[in-house]
């Protein structure tokens, strides 16, 4: 079986898993919508500038909250039943995959809810939409592989935290920064650069996650 | 010898305390006022020189405002006032040769002494009427010439810089050798994922934590160069900002060791988020700041320090202090690396 189909048949499961199991989906949906709640009723009047910003806090902690469980969930002998059959890469890819999946539609839930309390101020819907994508990408590749880590020790929830919270600030900040573009509250110079940048960054830390991955694996 | 690179850090940093806290630097304007003049009138600067000797051959003073393209009007007289003070007047032609109404000028200074200092683009000038023709006309286009270098070793002066261009010594080699440090460490966790040998690992944590010292220090060092030259310890500038973020990621480094039990469950996973922080560090401390508004030099759009303002002299120091930081701080990751063996040892008995 070669990696694609391994990939593929993985992402198949994730996604019956989830399917089967719809609490872990509806808590974080939940969760979300709570959030917004909880911020409208504190702020009140949202501008632009506190709209763009707010949306990715938001998505960064829902972000946290869904990927973290991604190789935590997994019990000792089902990992040991995958050692066997697949290739670790594969493992981590679908996770990915499946995360930034997951992710976008966090995302979108999230716009739609903070739009629907606290109006939509973006103007330019396609950068916001490739922003979206980027930072679902972005951020599924940091936390997935980060839980990877976290998942080796016992306290995970707080290791998740302290170690994907400064690895990912490089790539908030640039979602903030092109997300302003698309609201209109910061002028359209250089969007392609910071675009280009932001897949860079992501090149980088999946580039990574690929050759360490296989390291961490194996017990 | 086995111990000579330990004696060599020393004398390097010994070396680069004297030569970068006592050599003096060269002179300088440190305030001229007033400092904006008027087209058509005779005009008198007061100047206050830094570490200059005005009184010692006070004939041979000589005074120049310049434009960029060599265009200079020369002070028509100047008064010495004491070593520190002088007071130059400039004849100023009622045109200007420029197209401009508000023209910076630069103040030149040239003495026997203490060779020529330049205070660049201080002076503002202000004509009623631009015309460039009369103005052509009308500028003496005085000539300088054998400007007098200051023969003596000396650090070059920097207006806002001032004697702070000191620390050019020790934050910056500071940050260069933490990057070597972390650079080896970074090296060690590969060669433990490769071979296995719990060795390498310890000596991968021993130089992280010298390289997380160094980073500390250096962002000490830094915030003290940006109270005296930014204004605050710390303004938030993005160079800053970066930097701290970069130190909590090799902090979390160690709180990840200090979560297992298993040494080497504890080795690998920190082996693999050591490489893995190493390659978020790049993005952080130099292609962000690149991209947005910064005070520091190299960033936001700003040139670098060294490709001006680094002179011979100051080579001459700087270099030496990067490999004494960086052998200084391979002596103290080998005791820490020793104390690591000798704890391990102790486990095992």
């Amino acid at each position: 079986m070669n990696i694609l189909v391994q990939i593929m048949h993985l992402l198949r499961k994730e996604i019956t898993l989830e399917w089967r199991q719809k609490y872990a989906l509806s808590g974080i949906l939940l969760y979300v919508l709570s959030t917004v709640f909880i911020v409208y009723i504190s702020f009140q009047n949202i501008g632009p500038q506190v709209w763009n910003v707010l949306f990715w806090v938001i998505m960064l902690f829902a972000s946290v909250n869904a990927v973290m469980k991604s190789f935590v969930q997994e019990s000792g002998y089902r990992q040991l039943y995958y050692f066997q059959l697949l290739h670790p890469i594969a493992i981590l890819l679908s996770k990915m995959i499946y995360n930034s999946l997951l992710l976008l539609l966090l995302g979108g839930l999230t716009f739609v809810a903070l739009a629907f309390i606290a109006g939509n101020p973006v103007q330019d819907a396609g950068i916001f939409a490739l922003t979206l994508f980027l930072g679902s990408t972005g951020f599924s590749i940091t936390f997935t592989f980060v839980s990877a880590i976290a998942a080796k020790a016992d306290n995970s929830s707080t290791l998740m935290a302290i170690l994907s919270f400064p690895v990912v600030i490089p790539i908030l900040l640039l979602l903030v920064n092109l997300s302003a573009h698309s609201i209109g509250i910061l002028g359209s110079t250089d969007i392609g650069d910071k675009t280009m940048l932001l897949g860079a960054v992501d090149l980088i830390l999946v580039s990574m996650g690929l050759v360490l991955f296989p390291f961490l694996w194996r017990d | 010898m086995k111990y000579w690179w330990k004696i060599l850090g020393v004398l390097i940093l010994l070396y680069t305390f004297f030569m970068g806290l006592l050599t003096p630097l060269k002179t300088g304007i440190s305030e001229a006022s007033p400092l904006s003049l008027h087209a058509g009138r005779s005009e008198t600067v007061t100047v206050v020189g830094y570490n200059s000797f005005f009184t010692k051959e006070k004939e041979k003073l000589r005074a120049w405002l310049k434009l960029p393209n060599g265009k200079a009007l020369a002070a028509k007289r100047i008064d010495v006032v004491d070593d520190r003070v002088a007071k130059l007047t400039f004849d100023i032609p009622s045109f200007l040769p420029v197209d401009t109404k508000v023209k910076d000028f630069t103040l030149l200074i040239d003495s026997p002494v203490d060779g020529a200092s330049v205070l660049p683009g201080g002076i503002a000038v202000t004509q009623d009427t631009v015309n460039l023709a009369l103005g052509d006309a009308l500028w003496p286009n005085a000539e300088i010439s054998q400007l007098h270098e200051k023969e003596a070793i000396t650090f070059p002066f920097r207006n806002i810089l001032g004697e702070t261009i000191r620390n050019t010594y020790y934050h910056v080699p500071l940050w260069m050798s933490m990057f070597i440090i972390l650079t080896g460490g970074m090296v060690f966790s590969v060669i433990y994922l490769m071979k296995n040998d719990a060795d390498a690992d310890r000596k991968a944590m021993a130089l992280s934590n010298v390289g997380l010292l160094l980073g500390i220090l250096g962002i000490i060092t830094g915030a003290i160069w940006a109270r005296y030259t930014w204004g605050k310890f710390w303004s938030w500038d993005v160079k800053q900002n970066m930097t701290a973020i970069a130190l909590l990621i090799y902090g979390a480094y160690f709180v990840l060791r200090a979560s297992f039990e298993d040494p080497e469950k504890k080795a690998r996973v920190g082996a693999v988020f050591n490489i893995f922080a190493y390659a978020s560090l790049v993005p952080l401390l130099y292609i962000i700041p690149k991209l947005t508004d910064s005070l520091h030099p190299g960033a936001g759009g700003n040139i670098a320090f060294g490709s001006q303002d680094l002179d011979s002299t100051m080579r001459m120091v700087f270099y030496p202090a990067i490999i004494g930081w960086a052998l200084i701080g391979l002596w103290v990751a080998e005791i820490i690396l020793r104390t690591a063996r000798l704890k391990d040892r102790l486990m095992e008995v």
